[in-house]
């Protein structure tokens, strides 16, 4: 296993713990640090995507500009990271918000306690 | 033009200036965000026009200087304009109705909204993947936010559900994209290369990104939290939730269909056919407004989604259909959304609440016909062109289930409508000057977008159809007295029959005069109602100008259209009646039903053509033919009402308002006859697996004849007996039709004939008695002959035409019916009409005698005579019925020579006023002769037999024994024909009646079942959700290996 | 439901939705030369926007439309989280209580490392162009800063309404500057609204500092504000 093929597994194997902690957890305050474990697992995979084995960060400072083709990895996945961590930390953000203001309705932060609305 | 980026600017730039602002200042706030949704409105609408006009050309807009795919692009096309624009729109008109809640939350809640508005325009015009990603994230939460708006605590449960389900769509979307972008080494979507399903690294990339794109549009049955978020946000924000952010999802997944390639296509079809059904269902069991509205927009999506996938390849007509049903659902929704916040309590029920405001009455109908996909609205002409293709592709189990599941949803958005108009509410109206001045711009929306539609469609603009446009008049008109609507409507009945009569065939021209004349004729009898009578005129106008339509119709799109809106007309009609919501439902689902049937037949027909003449159904492959005449004939039959699908029928008929019943039985019925003999002469005799079909259809008249006529014999309500009686005598005309030989069509033309002028005269005797008498029960009358002399007299004569026995004009048809049958070897169907006459007699007896004559009841002894306007019609029809009795050659000779020259023959002989047929002759001049020369006869025998006769009073008896417990039985008139029900007691068992009723709660017990789904726990969702995607990942894996 | 059926649907749906991962996984061969977006970047940025971090020059000007919409949704969290919680407070004069006053040792560190790490967060986000960093990792450092006064003092309270001003004036002119370059340059966000100065100095990559300052601000701006809403909670017990 070369190191792309372990950090992709690793952010596999992360999204999928992160999701089975949130669907089997039915605190919420759990369920919203599993879906962090996913998001992890999902920018893992992100920037293990943009690797090209023995390549440099896509920094010019040291590399001349005629060998960046040649010697950096792909940058973009490393420009979408940055959006997705930054996206990740406002839905949790906004989660934990709610989280305390379904507390604060109800005393309580199991999940299966707010199923009065259905069918 | 400016940029259309500055729709994205100005929404943003607004949000971040409400920032800026004084805490306090929540009023300046709100107006700074009103006009920034005015200005990303006008900069929409504005493009919109232009790229409409030609005036631009579709651009891309490119950031930072560089092409795409290595800056992110947006495009501005048509497509793009206008759903901005509607998003644009829906978003300023959301923020003035919920303008007391987000001025009670503050700006910040005003920011959350131009975001929201903001995402949605940018979602559309992108053309980046990972761009589209952030806009939909945006979208979420804002979406999160926005939730918070409700005063319903419920809502905070919602929106978290809301949030788990979507970071599992984001985990997928982004794996998706990430993959997807290895694999074309670009984000840009026109980039993305087309693959075929297969499920190797790129195409199981595609799929994951298409997969939770269409998770978005909440797929049946991976939907719970969306359902929870419509029910419990505030009016104002689900209107935003699914009108405006459900059409810039559904545009994103188009564009990602349309890049993915053809192979991708099922899976949209696929998930959209299953959602479209299953919200459907569902939508059955629902008896709460908002999330009876939320599956309907599950189910609508749904559909959009299907055409996206199975208009793949349609170019821009996939535009003009999905646009259509987006755009008009868009408005719909939101209208509804907007009207719900206006009516307080939650259950169907309330909804009663906006009869005090008509014009919201119009409203609602407008909106609930412009989901329902009804004339002339754009779903209507999506409808039309999607099952044609359907067809043309032959794709027939796929076109069977998407109409099944439309009538289904007609029949949730009637039955809805219906307790609106009939039930009580529970609370007032939350009457609101605003947010109505909201709910009828969305209506007025409608009907713009219905005009733009039109002429686009390569049909007729049905918004511009000028009997249509005479209906419409009497919205606004209604503030007049119904007198002068009356006289305004009877006038324009009158001058279009005059100025449409040139160039139709003899029985065109019949069939017009008994629909439009003879409509103005019982229009007469409207001048009895007092008042204004609010909403009788734009529905009966309707209903007379589906009819006029019908007749001069040429090709099959027109036909459909005057066909549905006759259909609407009359149900609104029949509404009216005091009792008749569940009626009026049963009559729409059937009539639709049978439209739809009319519109697959249609469809198979034209294999491919969107224009269709009637004239060539005559020309239909042979391998296609007999399946046409069935869907056809099974429609028509529908509106006959022949046995099996008529159990509609006795309800709607006999709980309309006096003068509607004669409308809707003497003249809505001949549209099914006048189908079917359209039908029979086009196609004349099919073969289907051997059975020749005209058979079949003979069988079902006679046997619709027999048994509506003993059916009608076990009545105690008299509309409901004339009712019934209706179905028997369309049996006749059917049985006459099928036979395919001279005679038999001259015998089922007296029949349409006859019929519209006996039942119209009836169901009008009746219903002045029942003016007067305040029942329809017959038991409870008797003696009347007295009080009501006229009315008796019009009875007298209706029974004797109906019954055929000389001199009326139900002789004629009885001598052509008797000649008919003679010529034709079907000897069963034959004993059984013929022993339909004998059972005809009793009912007819039954009406007369219980009615008028016998013991008059003590509380009815001062009942006067019908009122004048009820009788004059009356006394019209009896005056015809003796001429044409006395002169059947006036429209029978030529009706004949016409029938002779399709079939080439002359079985009768016309020499003067006699008419010879092979087997006999007839001679009405004769007949009356002797006939009254009979009569006079009998009546001074009589007169001399009694000459000493004694008049006694009417209780010059004794009585004996107790009181009766139930007094009604012991009157003879209550089960009058006991002995004959012993007899064949076994028709009555309602067969028909338990066949449908066991499919609706086949259907309601699905959906019943189904809910339980539906647990109302977040976690428990995001697995269905993820349950969900693998299914379909596991499906499509086997349908592309 | 029991517990183990519970548990076991998810975790049967896992493993088949691992399955989807492991052919992912399966079919993935990294590149052995970057794919054509990729080169365009590499030869590209620097004559493009003379920024020295090429992933800079993607995040603010080639997908600044992205960037703008991060910053959004950092803005709207915090509008969003500010009212959920604005409408469900404390009741009054219970502020604090039930927490131990914040010791010496973390006040006078409070004081001494606050200006060193506004500093660093102001170093950071001016220097994305040329070195890793930039406005989000900077508007971090700086938000961290005010974490930590929080948590030194927690009856100290900042203005809501200066980090409201802040963060909507720096969005606003964030904004603005991509108008600009609609208006003076190649299109929305393009950085050469002013010289791109000389390769890898600090006032290089034309507005690309600049953006990115502000974007620091703001986020700086947005995670305080986002702390502050959520600091309020702890006075609810």
């Amino acid at each position: 296993m070369n190191l792309v093929q372990i950090s992709l597994a690793t952010g596999f194997l992360l999204i999928l713990l992160g999701l089975y902690g949130a669907l089997t957890n039915r605190d919420i305050l759990r369920m919203i640090v599993s879906f962090t474990i996913a998001d992890t697992g999902v920018n893992v995979v992100l920037v293990a995507v943009g690797y090209l084995p023995g390549r440099e960060a896509p920094i010019l400072d040291t590399i001349p500009v005629a060998e960046a083709a040649s010697r950096i990895t792909d940058p973009v996945p490393q420009a979408l990271v940055l959006t997705a961590i930054v996206i990740g930390l406002g839905v949790t953000a906004l989660m934990l918000a709610y989280a305390y203001r379904l507390f604060r309705a109800r005393g309580s932060l199991d999940i299966s306690e707010f199923t009065e609305l259905k069918w | 033009m400016v940029s259309p980026l500055l729709i994205l600017v100005a929404g943003l730039g607004a949000a971040f200036l409400l920032g800026l602002l004084r805490d306090t200042s929540e009023r300046v706030a709100f107006y700074v965000t009103v006009a920034a949704l005015g200005f990303m409105s006008f900069v929409a609408l504005s493009w919109t026009v232009s790229l409409a006009l030609g005036q631009v050309q579709p651009v891309d807009i490119y950031t930072a200087d560089a092409r795409p795919p290595f800056a992110i692009n947006l495009r501005m096309g048509l497509p793009e304009a206008t759903l901005a624009s509607v998003v644009a729109l829906i978003g300023l008109l959301s923020a003035v109705f919920m303008r007391r809640d987000l001025m009670r939350l503050g700006r910040q809640s005003m920011a959350v909204l131009l975001v929201l508005i903001m995402a949605l325009s940018g979602l559309i015009m992108t053309r980046d993947l990972f761009n589209l990603f952030v806009f939909i994230e945006l979208i979420v939460i804002a979406s999160a936010g926005l939730v918070l708006l409700s005063q319903d605590t419920r809502a905070l449960g919602a929106g978290f559900k809301y949030l788990i389900v979507s970071q599992v769509i984001s985990i997928l979307l982004l794996i998706g994209v990430i993959f997807t972008y290895h694999a074309n080494g670009s984000l840009n979507i026109d980039d993305i290369a087309a693959t075929p399903m297969g499920f190797t690294g790129a195409s199981l990339a595609m799929f994951l990104v298409l997969i939770a794109l269409v998770l978005e549009l909440k797929p049946f049955p991976a939907n719970g939290w969306a359902l929870d978020i419509y029910e419990s946000a505030h009016p104002g924000f689900s209107a935003l939730f699914s009108a405006a952010s459900g059409t810039a999802t559904l545009f994103a997944v188009l564009k990602l269909f349309e890049a993915s390639g053809p192979d991708w296509a099922p899976l949209a079809t696929g998930i959209g056919l299953v959602t479209f059904v299953g919200a459907n269902v569902l939508a059955l069991a629902q008896d709460h407004g908002r999330r009876l509205l939320g599956y309907s927009s599950v189910g609508q999506i749904g559909l959009v989604l299907m055409v996206v996938g199975y208009g793949a390849d349609w170019g821009v007509g996939l535009y003009y259909v999905a646009g259509g049903l987006l755009i008009s659902h868009a408005i719909a929704k939101a209208g509804l959304f907007w009207l719900s916040g206006m009516v307080k309590a939650r259950q169907l029920t309330d909804w009663a609440a906006l009869r005090q405001n008509p014009v919201l009455v119009v409203a609602f109908a407008t909106f609930i016909a412009m989901l329902s996909g009804l004339p002339p609205f754009p779903a209507f002409y999506a409808k039309w062109t999607l099952v044609h293709a359907m067809a043309e592709y032959a794709d027939y189990p796929l076109m069977a289930i998407f109409l099944i599941a439309a009538l289904i949803e007609a029949a949730v958005l009637f039955r809805w409508f219906g307790m609106a108009i009939k039930r009580e509410a529970t609370l007032p109206l939350a009457y609101n000057l605003s947010h109505e001045t909201v709910v009828l711009i969305a209506m007025t929306a409608g009907w713009v977008l219905s005009f733009v539609w039109g002429p686009l469609s390569g049909f007729d603009n049905l918004v511009t159809v000028v009997p249509f446009l005479f209906a419409l008049l009497f919205l606004p008109l209604d503030i007049l007295p119904a007198r002068i609507k009356n006289v305004i409507a009877i006038a324009g009945l009158v001058v279009w029959y005059v100025t449409s009569t040139g160039g139709l065939d003899p029985l065109r021209m019949i069939f017009l005069t008994i629909m439009v004349l003879g409509g103005a004729l019982l229009l007469l009898a409207s001048f009895h109602a007092k008042g204004r009578r609010m909403g009788f005129y734009t529905p009966a106008m309707l209903m007379f100008a589906g009819m006029a339509l019908l007749v001069t119709s040429t090709t099959s799109f027109q036909f459909f259209a005057a066909w549905e809106f006759l259909t609407v007309g009359s149900y609104f009609l029949i509404l009216r009646g005091a009792n008749s919501e569940p009626h009026a439902l049963s009559y729409i689902t059937f009539s639709l039903g049978g439209a739809f049937a009319l519109l697959a037949g249609f469809a198979i027909a034209a294999e491919g053509h969107y224009t269709f003449y009637l004239e060539d159904l005559s020309e239909v492959a042979p391998e296609l033919a007999p399946y046409v005449f069935v869907l056809l004939a099974a429609g028509f039959l529908t509106k006959t009402a022949t046995m099996g699908l008529h159990i509609w029928l006795p309800g709607a008929h006999a709980e309309a308002e006096t003068d509607v019943s004669p409308m809707v039985s003497g003249i809505l019925l001949k549209a099914g006859l006048f189908g079917l003999f359209v039908l029979v002469m086009e196609m004349g005799r099919q073969e289907l697996y051997g059975v020749d079909l005209t058979v079949v259809l003979v069988w079902l008249g006679a046997i619709s004849a027999f048994i509506g006529a003993v059916l009608a014999a076990f009545q105690e309500d008299a509309k409901r007996l004339l009712a019934y009686s209706s179905i028997s005598q369309m049996g006749y005309a059917l049985f006459g039709l099928a036979l395919m030989n001279h005679l038999g069509w001259l015998l089922a033309m007296m029949f349409a004939i006859n019929h519209f002028v006996y039942k119209s005269m009836l169901f009008l005797a009746v219903g002045g008695v029942k003016e007067r008498t305040h029942t329809k029960l017959m038991y409870k009358m008797g003696g009347l002959i007295t009080l009501m002399p006229y009315s008796f007299v019009s009875v007298l004569v209706g029974i004797i035409a109906m019954s055929g026995v000389p001199p009326l004009s139900g002789f004629g048809g009885r001598w052509i019916f008797y000649n008919a049958i003679m010529t034709t070897d079907l000897r069963l169907p034959m004993i059984l009409i013929f022993m339909a006459g004998p059972v005809g007699f009793l009912y007819l007896f039954r009406l007369i005698h219980t009615i008028f004559l016998g013991q008059p009841k003590d509380e009815l002894r001062k009942v006067k005579e019908a009122p004048f306007w009820i009788l004059l019609p009356q006394m019209i029809f009896v005056a015809f019925l003796i001429a044409f009795a006395a002169l059947p050659g006036m429209i029978l000779q030529r009706v004949d020579g016409y029938i002779g020259t399709l079939f080439g023959d002359r079985p009768l002989v016309w020499t003067g006023r006699i008419i010879d047929s092979q087997y006999g002759t007839w001679n009405p001049v004769a007949i009356w002769g002797v006939i009254i020369a009979v009569f006079v006869t009998v009546l001074l025998l009589l007169v001399w037999m009694n000459h000493n006769a004694q008049r006694v009073k009417q209780f010059n008896i004794v009585f004996s024994a107790e009181r009766p417990f139930k007094p009604q039985t012991t009157h003879f008139a209550w089960n009058f024909f006991a002995p004959y029900r012993k007899a064949m007691g076994f028709l009555e068992m309602p067969v028909s009646t338990s066949f449908w009723t066991g499919v609706s709660n086949a259907l309601h017990g699905t959906a019943e079942f189904a809910r339980k789904f539906y647990t109302g726990n977040g976690q428990t969702y995001a697995v269905q959700l993820l349950l969900f995607v693998i299914a379909v990942y596991l499906i499509s894996m086997g349908a592309s290996s | 439901m029991n517990f183990t059926t519970r548990k076991a649907i998810p975790l049967v749906l896992l493993l088949l939705l691992g399955s989807v991962f492991y052919a992912l996984f399966a079919g993935y061969t990294p590149d052995e030369t970057l794919n054509r977006s990729a080169s365009y970047y590499a030869s590209q940025t620097v004559q493009d926007t003379g920024a020295q971090n090429v992933v800079t020059a993607i995040i603010v000007t080639y997908r600044g439309l992205d960037t703008l919409g991060e910053v959004t949704v950092l803005f709207l969290t915090a509008a969003i989280v500010g009212l959920v919680l604005a409408h469900s407070k404390a009741p009054k004069g219970r502020s604090g209580s039930g927490f131990l006053p914040s010791g010496e040792l973390l006040t006078t560190g409070t004081r001494m490392l606050v200006p060193v790490i506004l500093l660093f967060g102001a170093y950071v986000f001016l220097n994305g162009h040329l070195t890793p960093g930039g406005g989000f990792q900077g508007g971090a450092i700086v938000a961290s800063a005010m974490l930590l006064m929080l948590l030194s003092d927690s009856a100290e309270r900042f203005s809501h309404r200066l980090i409201s001003r802040i963060e909507s004036s720096a969005g606003l002119t964030y904004v603005i500057l991509g108008l600009l370059g609609m208006l003076f340059a190649g299109g929305f966000l393009d950085n050469r609204i002013l010289p791109l100065g000389s390769f890898g100095s600090i006032l290089s990559a034309g507005a690309i500092p600049l953006i990115y300052a502000l974007i620091g601000l703001k986020v700086g701006a947005e995670f305080s504000s986002i702390l502050t809403s959520l600091e309020a909670t702890e006075d609810s017990q």
